[in-house]
């Protein structure tokens, strides 16, 4: 090959490269921030990353150009082949290369590779109106998807995990709201309208973070996962997506030192269910999802002896334990979710049953000890849950309330092993309870000699994974 | 046989008609209400019902009066075809649910599920019945089925339509019985309760979208019932066509900023009489419309622009979108949309509800369904808001046929609004409000020929423009080659939610 166009094509390269724009960097970093490169660099394995479309062009005499905006890599996460996409907010506000990214989400369909996504971004690109498309400039479909049909062909198939860490907005934010896995920072926003929209069509002036703030988000569950900045939501996807790998054997270590006996009492007692949590599982292995959303209901990923586990428990420190809408859609969500990754369940139950709050036009907000369609949800989610499901009556599980935890105890939706402790409450009577079943456990256990018993069923338990397609998608909400 | 034993029976079943109770009746008549027979005779074809279980009781005694143990139920047809009911009786033992009844709903459901037949439930009651004198039998001669009550409810989700009519105080279980419900039918003056006491009426249930239909009383109920299985269960071969199909074009307003009522389009769209619309009061920006089509049914969603929200799409109608979306997936119902909305709902309110989240589910459920789908844009469907509404430019699925009327206007967001963000310095430099509007729209004015109906159709963003008189015969046309094809498996489930 000719110098000249060695030289040219290293110079192209080198051109896109961080050490080739000072000043950007310098900005980006003194913001706090990461750039697109340097987020990739964190999230992949050293020596990994593959680009794709690494000169692209970037900028064009006020052309559009719709592939800048962003770098898309594949790689290795701890070994584990995954697709790592960041957009850059310095370039084209991060109005990315949508047919790019498309082609990589073939790529993840195809090889059943995990996604990781930075997708911070401005949004609207209201001087092309004339696209039809607005803001989600593609350069025509190059790979088996266009973009956003990727995302839900994808849910339910590959671990999906998107990043936001900074202002999201309208397709940026679609993608965020797509994914399995939503972690964000303080100070960024993820919204469907940005605010110079909303200044144009509502006359509000709000910054990013007032109008759709990641911390409102953390609590409305919107998100699944606030973090103190880029690095730790680095941390936390590569963390999400270890669950996802193959045991691990560095992991088996018990953790019989907590005496549970003492945890929970009599049904006056509130204690922290995630004293029991910790206690059944390996050191440092619980990784809370949604931890401020409807916190009267728990949800984590854990191992336990090394095997990754998908765990509910109800939370009586919080308003009782109750159910209430978004609590029972965070069941819901979580069950698909372990289903689809073939993650085995433990349901911990104490809980009084249901309750729906109200919020309607002209009346005060109300609580009621009443259902709504929300808390159908778990139970279409349990019917169709194939992952064993393994529970423990803690104390009670009264109303609809065990059967939003397990699914209805009799054919489909059945645990695996129902296990109860010697505090479980047994034949309560209330009005759902027209069949009193008092062989409601396989096996009544002494809280110390619980973990025993799910470690020993866990090895009986084989991830499904090599399903030819996939069972169903993740629900956004 | 002893003839004695053949006459006890016989006896003891008559004694559980309306007929052998008339004091019993009268006290549920002078009220206005329906007894539970009446509702089954109501619901089915004459004499096609089968009883089950009519001899059950709330103990074994033979002179026990707690007739068919307070629930009526069994095998019935409508349409002709095999749908199975069951129907709580107030008068015995409040319409508790027991041991008896419990498997009696659980066998139906059984045989509901095997056979593919649509289950229907008058739900009223007092929850589960408090002290149940009778333990269950042994499974061994315990007619039951496969099921429990819920989780046959949930088997039957999306494989067959399970439809709650309820008709008084649904308390606990008989509440839990309508949630798990494809459609929740209510009269006017039902409620849900609790054990302790506490209920709220149905009127606030279908303003957050957990009833779909509230009818005036019990007959009207039930009639709306007979309708929506008729959807699933009968397409008769053909229909009559609206009154106002012709004149459909006049219902959009020569201004085009001026909304109006896009039910009026369906009801010029679709076959005379046909339409039943489902969650009215809620996601009000939001239409979701069963109807015919020249007798085949077709599923309709469309923005409303005469609404609150001006047709946006917030989390409230995404969800509805999404869920009818789904239900016309499992049945097998074509869908057709009617586009003319801003784009999802913004601003802070919007993104608090969770807007981010929630417009992904109607993108979804369109991504993975099978039936076909037919879009007619009338104005504008801005941002996200036509992959709302018909799911365009996804690989996998997009519609049919997708149409626009010559008053479309195309584009990622509103002319002005667009207009607002490229001339926003002039505008705010803007000496007075009148200024700053006319700069605004003179370069609005500017964009919309490039967004016109005709430039649109050159620039194939549409299958074709048609005139909207012939909307429903091209539909029409399309519906005639694309039958429908019900799957052999469960295709999915109906997210209640």
């Amino acid at each position: 090959m000719k110098d000249e166009t060695n030289d040219a094509l290293r110079q192209a390269k080198d051109s896109q490269q961080d050490t080739s724009r000072a000043d950007v960097v310098t900005h980006v970093h003194s913001g706090n921030k990461l750039t697109a490169r340097e987020r990739v660099d964190l999230l992949l394995d050293p020596d990994s990353a593959v680009e794709y479309g690494s000169i692209a062009a970037k900028s064009g005499d006020g052309e559009w150009i719709a592939e800048a905006g962003g770098v898309d890599f594949v790689g290795t996460i701890d070994n584990q082949p995954a697709i790592a996409s960041s957009t850059d907010y310095t370039d084209h506000g991060g109005g990315y290369g949508a047919g790019r990214l498309g082609r990589l989400f073939g790529l993840a369909y195809e090889q059943r590779w995990p996604v990781v996504m930075f997708v911070d971004g401005g949004g609207s690109r209201a001087r092309h109106p004339r696209a039809g498309l607005g803001h989600i400039e593609t350069s025509g479909p190059i790979g088996r998807f266009s973009f956003l049909d990727g995302v839900p062909e994808l849910s339910g198939w590959v671990p999906v995990v998107a990043i936001v860490s900074g202002p999201s907005f309208a397709g940026h934010a679609s993608l965020a709201g797509f994914s399995d896995f939503l972690i964000s920072t303080p100070g960024s926003a993820i919204g469907m309208g940005g605010p110079p929209m909303v200044e144009a069509s509502l006359g509000h002036r709000l910054k990013a973070n007032e109008l759709a703030g990641s911390e409102m988000h953390e609590v409305a569950g919107g998100i699944d996962l606030l973090v103190a900045d880029e690095r730790d939501a680095i941390a936390a996807a590569r963390r999400f997506l270890s669950y996802y790998r193959e045991d691990d054997a560095s992991a088996k270590e018990t953790n019989l030192g907590a005496n549970l006996d003492n945890i929970v009492r009599d049904t006056d007692d509130r204690y922290d269910v995630h004293e029991i949590i910790h206690a059944l599982t390996d050191p440092g292995s619980v990784f809370e999802l949604r931890p401020q959303f409807a916190r009267s209901l728990i949800t984590a990923l854990a191992r336990i002896d090394g095997k990754t586990i998908g765990i509910m428990a109800n939370q009586p420190l919080v308003d009782d334990g109750v159910i209430d809408q978004n609590a029972a859609t965070k069941i819901s969500r979580f069950v698909e979710l372990c289903n689809t990754y073939e993650y085995p369940m433990l349901s911990l139950i104490d809980t009084p049953g249901c309750i729906s709050r109200w919020q309607l036009k002209g009346q005060d907000p109300g609580v009621d000890p009443l259902l709504t369609r929300w808390h159908a949800r778990p139970l279409i989610a349990h019917q169709q849950r194939t992952v064993p499901l393994i529970s423990v009556q803690l104390r009670r599980g009264r109303g609809l309330g065990a059967a939003l935890m397990t699914g209805v105890s009799s054919t489909r939706g059945v645990p695996a092993l129902r296990l109860g402790w010697p505090t479980a409450e047994i034949g309560h009577r209330d009005g759902f309870s027209a069949v009193v079943d008092h062989n409601a456990f396989d096996d009544i256990v002494a809280p110390g000699e619980t973990r025993h018993r799910i470690e020993r069923m866990l090895r009986l338990f084989k991830r499904k994974l090599d399903r030819p397609q996939k069972k169903h998608r993740i629900d956004s909400w | 046989m002893d003839n004695q034993l053949i006459e006890q029976i016989e006896e003891a079943r008559a004694r559980t008609l309306d007929d052998a109770r008339p004091g019993v009746v009268d006290k549920i008549h002078a009220s206005d209400r329906l007894t539970a027979r009446e509702r089954i005779t109501l619901l089915f074809d004459e004499s096609s019902f089968i009883e089950y279980g009519a001899l059950a009781g709330a103990t074994t005694q033979p002179d026990d009066e707690h007739y068919a143990d307070g629930l009526v139920a069994g095998v019935g047809m409508i349409a002709g075809q095999s749908v199975v009911a069951a129907s709580y009786d107030s008068s015995v033992f409040a319409g508790t649910q027991s041991d008896r009844n419990h498997r009696k709903i659980a066998k139906l459901l059984y045989l509901a599920v095997e056979h593919r037949w649509p289950f229907v439930c008058f739900v009223e009651g007092a929850g589960a019945r408090p002290d149940d004198p009778l333990p269950p039998p042994p499974i061994a001669v315990s007619p039951r089925g496969r099921f429990e009550l819920y989780d046959g409810l949930a088997e039957m989700n999306g494989w067959a339509p399970t439809v709650a009519v309820v008709t008084g105080n649904a308390v606990d279980g008989h509440a839990a019985i309508a949630m798990l419900c494809d459609l929740v039918i209510t009269s006017s003056d039902a409620s849900f309760g609790s054990a302790d006491g506490r209920s709220r009426k149905v009127t606030d249930f279908a303003k957050t979208g957990d009833v779909d239909v509230v009818a005036n009383n019990e007959c009207d109920a039930i009639e709306e019932a007979r309708r929506y299985l008729s959807f699933y269960l009968t397409e008769p071969s053909s229909g009559n066509a609206p009154p106002d199909a012709e004149h459909i074009a006049d219902i959009i307003p020569q201004n085009r900023r001026r909304p109006y009522d896009m039910r009026k389009v369906i009801a010029s769209f679709a076959d005379a009489d046909s339409t039943l619309e489902l969650g009215a009061d809620w996601g009000r920006s939001m239409l979701t419309v069963l109807a015919r089509l020249d007798g085949r049914t077709v599923g309709i969603y469309a923005n409303q622009p005469k609404s609150p929200l001006a047709g946006a799409i917030d989390a409230a109608a995404a969800d509805k979108a999404s869920r009818f979306v789904e239900l016309c997936d499992a049945y097998e119902f074509p869908i057709v949309t009617f586009l003319d909305n801003p784009g999802y709902m913004v601003g802070p309110q919007a993104e608090r509800e969770g807007i981010a989240r929630h417009h992904a589910r109607p993108l979804a459920a369109l991504h993975h369904r099978t039936v076909p789908l037919y879009s007619v844009q009338i104005r504008k469907a801005y941002g996200l808001g036509p992959y709302a509404m018909s799911g365009w430019g996804a690989a996998r699925r997009v519609p049919e046929l997708r149409l626009a009327w010559p008053s479309v206007e195309s584009g990622g967001m509103s002319l002005e609004g667009a207009a607002y963000l490229v001339k926003r310095k002039e505008i705010l430099a803007a000496e007075s409000r009148e200024e700053a509007l006319a700069i605004r729209d003179g370069y609005a004015e500017r964009m919309r020929d490039a967004a016109s109906g005709l430039r649109a159709g050159r620039a194939y963003q549409f299958d074709d423009i048609v005139k909207p008189a012939d909307t429903r015969q091209r539909i029409l046309a399309m519906l005639q080659r694309t039958p429908r094809q019900i799957s052999a498996h469960k295709k999915h489930p109906i997210d209640p939610r």
